[in-house]
């Protein structure tokens, strides 16, 4: 009797992994089916298999996957601070790209796991596979490996002159072609603000959400701006070789833009 | 495909036909407790592994030696240029998890020590103690537990093990000795390389990111 409840035990807990949609769930059902099973040998007496089957399925499987899925389980974004997109706020994250991408990630049952790099590293990350996504107000350029998904926000490029002298930009951002050479090219906004500052570079182009930062900030002395009249926007950019992420983060905004939802964080965050 | 997979299924059930039947050539073995008897311990399960085939598991245990130091050797040469950021697990977690591996690895030692009384022995310890390294390993990330257990010395005790066993093999098989020391000395023994071996080869695995 013992045996078949055990054995129908372990078949309705292998389905349970099988089916789960979220991998947590999934490796918690085999390590329950491999205490069914350890179960189910002590009770045709081998008690020595039983205790292996427990220590490897139960133990070392099960954390060898929590090991595994700490990456792979999770959405890791790879982005820069820019306020109101995706900024910290004390302990917790924030901004209209973070309300985007929690919803995202609930959407398709994932944990989010942001870290913060500069401009320069969210490219190298995504390269190397070590993040699925790049944020923190990014803006398409013709980097060929990179994906980038639909405009989340439109924005322009705003040319900064304090002094006559080299400009500057941030690498991998599309300023680098719009401003007569020569260029010098830092790794994030803040370089490009503190160079700004030093008197390195007479010159920047940034867009419109950083240079109002800026402002705010009182980062860079007195300047002079003009705003470079081609439309440009915020997007996500997705690592070489998910397309299927990036087609379901599409599908996801295109979702939210038909709910108005999209229209709506907008008008929270910048009015 | 479907052939290939129609004769497979076929051939398997004619294995299996053949072991029922008893067509397939068998070994005769003798009852186990006897073994268990002769070799003067309670268990027959560990009479059988550190007795009667005494050459099973010594082989067994050169295999998975092998295996470890392939892994060790083959992936010894792989660098990352992109260093991760350490995973920010709570205190809490890190506290627990530090505060089980004590109970664990009391546990692990018993279940080998007693492995020729009751159910239990090397192998199934050594994967407790690499469940408890593992559980360590995330909550504080694996490349700082790298570091704190410090792995040439590991790596030395793996081997001086394995020595250790086969010198104890040699005794048993050679020399006929026959006690419940040897017993639990092959299987704290035992339990040691497969702790070490699978740590070694999970953490080989992971600084490697999966990407072989």
């Amino acid at each position: 009797m013992t045996t078949v409840v055990l054995s129908a035990l372990a078949f309705g807990l292998a389905l349970f992994a099988l089916t789960q949609r979220r991998l947590l769930w999934g490796v918690l059902g085999v390590g329950a089916h491999s205490l069914a099973l350890a179960g189910l040998y002590l009770s045709l007496s081998a008690p020595d298999v039983a205790l292996t089957e427990a220590a490897v399925g139960f133990g070392l499987v099960t954390m060898i996957y929590l090991l595994a899925i700490r990456r792979t389980g999770k959405l890791v974004v790879a982005a820069c601070p820019i306020y109101p997109l995706l900024y910290q706020e004390g302990d917790r994250i924030a901004g209209l790209e973070w309300e985007i991408l929690e919803g995202f990630a609930r959407w398709c049952h994932l944990d989010l796991e942001v870290l913060w790099v500069s401009r320069q590293e969210i490219f190298e990350l995504l390269r190397a596979g070590e993040a699925h996504l790049g944020a923190g107000g990014f803006l398409p350029n013709s980097e060929s490996r990179v994906r980038f998904t639909r405009p989340i926000l439109p924005t322009k490029l705003v040319h900064v002159r304090c002094q006559d002298g080299p400009a500057g930009v941030v690498a991998g951002e599309p300023g680098e072609a719009l401003v007569p050479h020569p260029i010098v090219a830092y790794e994030d906004a803040e370089e490009l603000a503190q160079a700004l500052d030093r008197g390195e570079v007479g010159q920047a182009v940034v867009d419109l959400l950083r240079y109002r930062e800026w402002q705010l900030k009182r980062a860079i002395p007195d300047a002079s701006f003009t705003v470079l009249p081609e439309e440009r926007w915020y997007s996500f950019a997705v690592a070489p070789g998910e397309e299927e992420l990036w087609a379901s983060l599409e599908k996801f905004l295109e979702e939210l833009q038909a709910r108005g939802e999209l229209g709506e964080l907008v008008r929270r965050y910048l009015g | 495909m479907r052939w290939a997979l129609t004769f497979g299924l076929l051939g398997l059930t004619g294995l299996l036909g053949l072991g029922i039947f008893e067509i397939w050539p068998r070994p005769c073995f003798p009852d186990p407790d006897e073994i268990a008897l002769a070799w003067g311990v309670e268990n027959s399960v560990a009479a059988i592994v550190l007795g009667q085939r005494l050459w099973d598991t010594i082989l067994e245990v050169l295999v998975y030696v092998l295996a470890m130091v392939g892994v060790r050797f083959f992936l010894a040469g792989l660098r990352w240029q992109t260093k991760l950021p350490p995973v920010a697990e709570t205190p809490f977690f890190r506290r627990s998890a530090d505060l089980l591996f004590g109970p664990i690895l009391v546990f692990a030692i018993y279940v080998a020590a007693s492995g020729h009384i009751g159910p239990g022995g090397g192998f199934p310890a050594g994967v407790i103690v690499g469940s408890g390294l593992l559980l360590l390993a995330l909550a504080k990330g694996t490349e700082q537990l790298a570091a704190e257990l410090y792995e040439p010395k590991l790596e030395g005790l793996e081997y001086a093990a394995v020595l250790a066993t086969l010198v104890l093999g040699a005794l048993v098989l050679i020399f006929g000795l026959r006690s419940a020391t040897a017993f639990v000395a092959g299987n704290i023994l035992i339990a040691l390389e497969v702790a070490i071996g699978a740590w070694a080869v999970l953490h080989r695995f992971a600084a490697a990111r999966g990407e072989v």
